[in-house]
């Protein structure tokens, strides 16, 4: 273990600071830490910038943990006991290495920002089946993933206020993301998708508090003409009659969806690689 | 007898011996004396009406004794219908309603009126589920009016300013401070009651008799004055306006004030806004190592997150580049590089 975790480490003990700073500490495992799992009183760990490859299931003795940062490590699996932190309202498990989430995970019962950004998760087996159960979430950044589909449960997290999808393999947007009514941002860009459901349209997604990024898509000519114009054009045209007709004739052609950039998507560093 | 000892029953007088005398049941009378007690005119065709020793012609018999209908005014002869404190003709007694005759019917006392059976029940029906009026005590078809406690035809009551008959929407007013006591309880026409000044509350429509509370140019009963999403009242507690409307600290904040992205609060005091979003002072960090920022650090935007300047630069090269490209498209408007 390195000098300077040890030296956090001891701090945390002695002054009893509940926020717990152990980023960029070149740890490769928790467990070289002896008695980090024990400090049952802090609310906050952070864990950006290591080397840590698992996370030990005991990290569910942290029972007051609210903020855990799990950014840039290169994780693969996270251990099913993690959902049972009962206090845990932010989860930054962005930049690691995960193909899918533990078996449970939609229990957080407090849970409100999830960050899974830059891994290897997409829908169906990445994702546990009570995953849409995540009532209390209001943010969900899952850039950089490899999602091509998104489920109609999604309409489950009625709290939702920022969904996040940049740069996945989005084939689809489902129509129940209309039902998302606190909905103020909704990042699609950079997907593979060529038309939105209509009930995008009924999103409050242009007040001064909201975002629509929508660039980077082959979108239908009438949408992409339009998001030339602005999102508020996008918008606007989403409610129209013609579009809906649009919509529902480029649904029922059954295309071919556009082609998955592999490529790209190789160049992640959250991809496992055999060492040369 | 002889004509010396028989006199007149009416003046006492003897009859002179080639007078003509009347004889009536062994009374005997000059004939200028046998005349009705009451016109002292000779009876038409000599039918006369005796009552308690008197004689009377039909006409003033009548008149003085027999009954009169309660309807028609006519006198009754024959079968007199006493009801109702009245007397009438069979055929005049009928039901108020229908017009049947009663007599042999039988009828029913409805608010002073005589009913036959039938047409009773249906006015009960007819009135079941509406307000009696206390004064007349039959039932108020429209609207009634309140006052003091119960329910009456408008009509029986006149403004207590300007004397106008009173309608449904006349309004009863309580006791208030610097009127007398003589003017508690009493009825305004709706204009009257305007011109008095009283406060109307905003929430109720109805006069306000104790604390007022002015606020977003409206009086409110102090219970009426509620947080537009909660409803609680603000009984004396700060309220924040926003679009004419109230709201309590917390829901104004929730509704239209600055939540902390981090911890979801509403933030009191100094206040960081950036990417479309709040923070508490002391919560402002980087997203994605949680290092603390001021509002003067220099930040780079991730999803609509600030993220500090040592982990954008931690970002592998790829995504760099990605997000540079896609930076460099918003920039444009979205069109694509030329």
């Amino acid at each position: 273990m390195s000098k300077a975790a040890r030296k956090a480490l001891d701090e945390a003990r002695e002054t009893g600071n509940p926020e717990l700073d152990l980023q960029e500490k070149q740890i490769t495992s928790l467990e070289e830490l002896p008695g980090l799992l024990s400090l049952e009183h802090i609310t906050r760990l952070t864990l950006t910038h290591n080397r840590l490859t698992k996370v030990p299931a005991a990290i569910a003795n942290l029972i007051n943990l609210e903020i855990l940062n799990l950014f840039n490590n290169i994780i693969e699996e996270l251990p099913t006991s993690i959902s049972s932190l009962n206090k845990l309202r932010i989860l930054n498990v962005g930049m690691n290495r995960l193909d899918e989430l533990p078996r449970g995970f939609g229990s957080f019962p407090v849970l409100e920002v999830l960050d899974i950004t830059y891994n290897n998760i997409s829908e169906g087996d990445s994702l546990p089946g009570n995953f849409f159960m995540l009532e209390s979430l209001r943010a969900l950044y899952m850039g950089d993933n490899d999602f091509e589909y998104i489920s109609p449960e999604i309409k489950n997290l009625k709290n939702l206020q920022i969904l996040s999808l940049r740069d996945n393999d989005l084939i689809v947007v489902p129509r129940e993301i209309g039902e998302l009514t606190r909905l103020r941002e909704l990042h699609l860009q950079g997907n593979r998708l060529e038309v939105l459901p209509p009930e995008v349209g009924q999103l409050d997604l242009l007040g001064t508090r909201s975002c629509l990024r929508l660039e980077g898509n082959p979108w239908v000519p009438m949408i992409a003409d339009q998001l030339l114009l602005g999102p508020s054009h996008v918008m606007d045209m989403l409610r129209n009659e013609s579009y809906k007709f649009v919509y529902q004739r480029h649904i029922s052609s059954g295309s071919q969806p556009p082609p998955k950039n592999f490529e790209a998507k190789n160049r992640k560093i959250s991809r496992k690689r055999d060492v040369a | 007898m002889s004509l010396g000892a028989m006199t007149c029953t009416r003046c006492g007088d003897s009859f002179e011996p080639q007078e003509k005398i009347v004889n009536s049941n062994g009374q005997l009378w000059h004939t200028q004396c046998f005349v009705c007690a009451q016109c002292f005119r000779p009876f038409p065709d000599d039918i006369f009406y005796e009552f308690e020793g008197r004689k009377y012609c039909e006409h003033d018999f009548q008149v003085l004794f027999a009954p009169c209908c309660g309807k028609c005014n006519e006198f009754i002869i024959g079968r007199v219908i006493k009801a109702m404190n009245a007397n009438w003709h069979p055929q005049c007694f009928t039901c108020e309603l229908c017009m049947k005759e009663l007599a042999d019917l039988g009828f029913i006392r409805n608010a002073g009126r005589a009913l036959c059976h039938e047409c009773n029940a249906r006015v009960k029906a007819e009135s079941l589920g509406k307000y009696m009026c206390h004064k007349c005590h039959s039932t108020i078809d429209g609207e009634p009016l309140r006052w003091r406690g119960d329910t009456f035809h408008p009509y029986h009551f006149n403004c207590a300013a300007c004397g106008n008959e009173l309608t449904a929407n006349a309004r009863e007013v309580k006791s208030r401070p610097g009127y007398t006591a003589n003017e508690m309880n009493e009825l305004y026409c709706l204009r009257c009651h305007d011109k008095m000044g009283i406060p109307i509350c905003g929430a109720c429509r109805r006069p306000i008799e104790e604390r007022v509370v002015t606020a977003l140019g409206k009086h409110w009963h102090v219970e009426h004055f509620v947080c537009a999403k909660c409803e609680k009242p603000f009984m004396g507690n700060r309220h924040y306006e926003r679009k004419g409307l109230a709201y309590c600290e917390t829901h104004y904040h929730e509704l239209f004030g600055n939540l902390c992205f981090v911890c979801n609060s509403v933030i009191y005091g100094d206040v960081v806004m950036a990417l479309n979003k709040a923070w508490c002072t002391h919560h402002f960090a980087c997203a994605l190592c949680d290092t603390k920022m001021t509002q003067k650090t220099k930040f780079f935007e991730f999803d609509q997150r600030p993220i500090c300047k040592k982990c954008y630069e931690r970002f592998p090269q790829e995504l760099k580049k990605r997000l540079k490209r896609q930076h460099e498209v918003q920039a444009r408007g979205g069109k694509p590089a030329v």
